[in-house]
């Protein structure tokens, strides 16, 4: 195999990993505050991939600057989501520490958003327009890099360090922190528990809205298209370390390689066997993933 | 006896001659259908049930059976559900209890295979207007007539195509990809290919089952793009479609030939989800609305008008079935099974109707399976009112005046 070959293959699998890491790191601060799959992340970013398309159709910004009213609408969204759907079942069950019916809640909410855009905009594959970035490709010699590619990695980037910035600086990141790893503890210091849910379901939520935005101009839209992505999160969270900001990108870097190195050496079909092979040997040896802390405070 | 009651004994004559006629005409070819009403298929069953229902009404229209003295077609439907077990107990009570003449249906292979046994046990003739799986017409049975093309027929006529164009262009073709989605159908295709590529002297550079909900077909793509084959034959289903095509474009891989297998690529929405990338490719087809054909215009804008969506292939072989078996009744003269039998084995229909079919005749080899039964390649192209899907072959049902764009531009 040529050397350049390979090195069109690494950077494909870099920059599309560092998407799946993006849709990831907002499953994964859910899970780290919550403690709770959200099974409904994939379509929420299916919602924020509708939000995109219809602002760029109805207004012409461009995909990324329309990134400034989704992340808010997103955050909203998830905000009131939490406050109105999943916080009534933890008041319910506040004696659980883990909720399983939360979770049965988000695949309630996966499947009735799924179906509420397909009763709203109908099975078609929407393709974003006007999308400046069609077809942009970055060519280096025999070596193609597709632009919306790498301003999504860009993004995903600066995205994952000011989630950083934001945990270990603020004072509202702060609390997140203390109530993700200790909720009791946290609510004795004076930290509103629901609140910080509330927070951290709307950034979360946000975050899949910026991984719309980036997916919008390279992927059609249409009502289930965040399964697949959902399934390769919890994948990419499991593997990365479930709560670990690091471990979903990282997560997400290793998956992307896989599969852009791999068909280089056998089908197709096969690295996606690679991708859950790894997925479960994860699960056997080193359950808490590669970045996750060993004990569950 | 005066001449007034001689006018009147003439009139009650006249009058009687006139009842029995009607009272002939009033003698019913009962045909049954069993077709998926309600369930997962319930949206084709509902297009075959349509297209049955407007043929019927124009063959009585037009005087019914005349051989019979203008016996009247009559559809007799029960629902499959796509269930084989339905679909054989449902065959049984049409053959036992309404006591039809003919059964036509199942459009599920899985419900077809099962129910024409039924019909052969009974020596009933039942014609498939489309149901494709290869074995339904190859068990040695005498009853049973199918319309539509074999499954193996579209993979050989994507390779009759390719060898028509090469000679129609002078282009050579040499080398050969497949990338296919991993399922039943996309493996199933691909091993005939293999196969037809060998016979045909292509040297095949590439062969990739793929993941049809795969987030990326990037790696693909960069495998066709290395591989440079002159023909890329796809078997994609609906979002994969448009991802391939999409990202085809952003690498500028450009074969000469792409030619896809219906499913993905011939969904409504392929075309608005790929947009300019889907330029210039080809798919195959049964019947596409544009055919070349007397009839078939027309045909399709009263379908169009009466149930608000364009003909598939799928109705048109129901519409053909109806024309198929009324001509088979003309010439049988006599509802005798066996009669019908082999009226229907004797069929040559070239002309009325029928003839909005992509290919010249209507024909029934020893196995029942019609002979002549062809598919039909479309290009995708933009004549100035947006991208269309424009029949290029057969050349004889080409569109009028339009010449294919062959091979494909570079990019």
């Amino acid at each position: 195999m040529d050397l350049i070959f390979l090195l069109q293959d690494v950077i494909n699998g870099i920059l599309m990993g560092s998407i799946y890491g993006l849709v990831a790191l907002g499953l994964t601060l859910v899970f780290g505050v919550l403690k709770i799959i959200n099974f409904a992340h994939g379509s929420f970013l299916m919602v924020g991939m509708y939000v995109a398309y219809w602002i760029v159709a109805y207004t012409g910004l461009h995909p990324y600057l329309a990134l400034f009213l989704v992340a808010p609408i997103m955050y909203f969204f998830g905000y009131q989501m939490q406050q109105w759907l999943i916080r009534p079942i933890f008041v319910a069950e506040r004696d659980v520490r883990e909720p399983i019916t939360v979770i049965i809640v988000t695949t309630g909410v996966w499947y009735v958003l799924d179906n509420l855009a397909l009763l709203l905009f109908g099975p078609d594959y929407r393709a974003l327009s006007p999308n400046p970035l069609k077809g942009e490709m970055i060519e280096i010699g025999e070596i193609l890099i597709s632009t919306p590619k790498l301003f999504g990695f860009i993004i995903t980037v600066l995205t994952a360090a000011g989630l950083y910035w934001f945990l270990l600086k603020t004072r509202m990141g702060r609390a997140i922190r203390a109530t993700s790893l200790d909720r009791d503890a946290a609510s004795l210091m004076g930290i509103s528990q629901w609140k910080i849910f509330n927070v951290a379901f709307g950034i979360g939520t946000a975050i899949a809205g910026i991984a719309a935005v980036v997916l919008v101009p390279v992927y059609n839209v249409y009502p289930t298209v965040g399964v697949p992505f959902d399934v390769k999160s919890f994948v990419i969270v499991v593997l990365g370390g479930l709560g670990s900001i690091p471990g979903a990108l990282l997560g997400g870097v290793i998956i992307g390689l896989i599969e852009s190195i791999g068909p280089n050496f056998m089908t197709s079909t096969w690295t996606e066997a690679i991708v859950y092979g790894l997925f479960l040997l994860v699960l056997f040896f080193k359950p808490s993933g590669l970045f996750g802390q060993k004990y569950d405070w | 006896m005066t001449k007034k009651s001689l006018a009147t004994a003439a009139l009650t004559l006249l009058a009687l001659v006139g009842m029995s006629m009607s009272a002939m005409a009033e003698t019913v070819v009962k045909i049954g259908n069993v077709e998926p009403l309600s369930g997962p298929s319930a949206s084709v069953g509902q297009q075959g049930k349509n297209a049955r229902e407007m043929a019927v009404e124009e063959i009585n229209a037009a005087g019914g059976i005349k051989s019979l003295g203008g016996a009247k077609l009559e559809l007799i439907y029960a629902d499959s559900k796509s269930d084989p077990n339905v679909g054989v107990t449902e065959t049984e009570r049409l053959i036992n209890t309404d006591k039809v003449n003919i059964v036509t249906g199942c459009w599920n292979s899985g419900v077809t295979y099962p129910a024409t046994a039924v019909a052969e046990r009974y020596g009933v003739p039942f014609v498939v207007p489309v149901s494709v799986r290869d074995t339904i017409t190859e068990r040695g049975f005498k009853y049973v007539f199918r319309i539509a093309a074999k499954d193996s027929w579209w993979t050989r006529d994507q390779f009759t195509f390719l060898k028509d164009m090469k000679d129609e262009f002078g282009t050579e073709l040499k080398t050969v990809a497949f990338v296919y989605e991993n399922g039943d159908w996309g493996t199933g295709f691909a091993a005939q290919w293999k196969t037809l590529a060998e016979e045909a002297g292509y040297e095949i550079v590439l062969d990739e089952p793929y993941p049809s909900a795969a987030t990326d077909l990037t790696p693909v793509v960069t495998k066709i793009r290395r591989a440079k084959p002159d023909v890329l034959l796809l078997t994609s289903n609906a979002a994969d479609a448009v991802l391939i095509t999409n990202t085809l474009a952003d690498y500028k891989v450009s074969p000469k030939v792409i030619l896809g297998s219906g499913g993905g690529h011939a969904d409504p929405t392929f075309i608005s989800g790929t947009s300019d990338n889907s330029k210039f490719m080809f798919d195959i087809v049964e019947w596409e609305t544009d055919v070349n054909k007397p009839g078939a215009k027309e045909t399709n804008d009263k379908y169009k008008a009466k149930y608000g969506s364009n003909l598939t292939g799928e109705a048109v072989d129901a519409y053909v079935a109806m024309y198929v078996i009324a001509d088979a009744l003309e010439r049988a003269g006599s509802l005798e099974p066996a009669k019908i039998r082999d009226a229907l084995a004797t069929t040559d229909l070239k002309t009325g109707p029928a003839a909005i079919v992509a290919y010249d005749s209507i024909k029934f080899d020893a196995t029942g399976q019609n002979e002549n039964a062809a598919l039909a390649i479309v290009q995708i192209n933009d004549l100035g009112q947006g991208l269309e899907r424009i029949t290029v072959w057969p050349k004889t049902s080409r569109r009028a005046d339009y010449t294919p764009v062959f091979p494909m531009p570079q990019k």
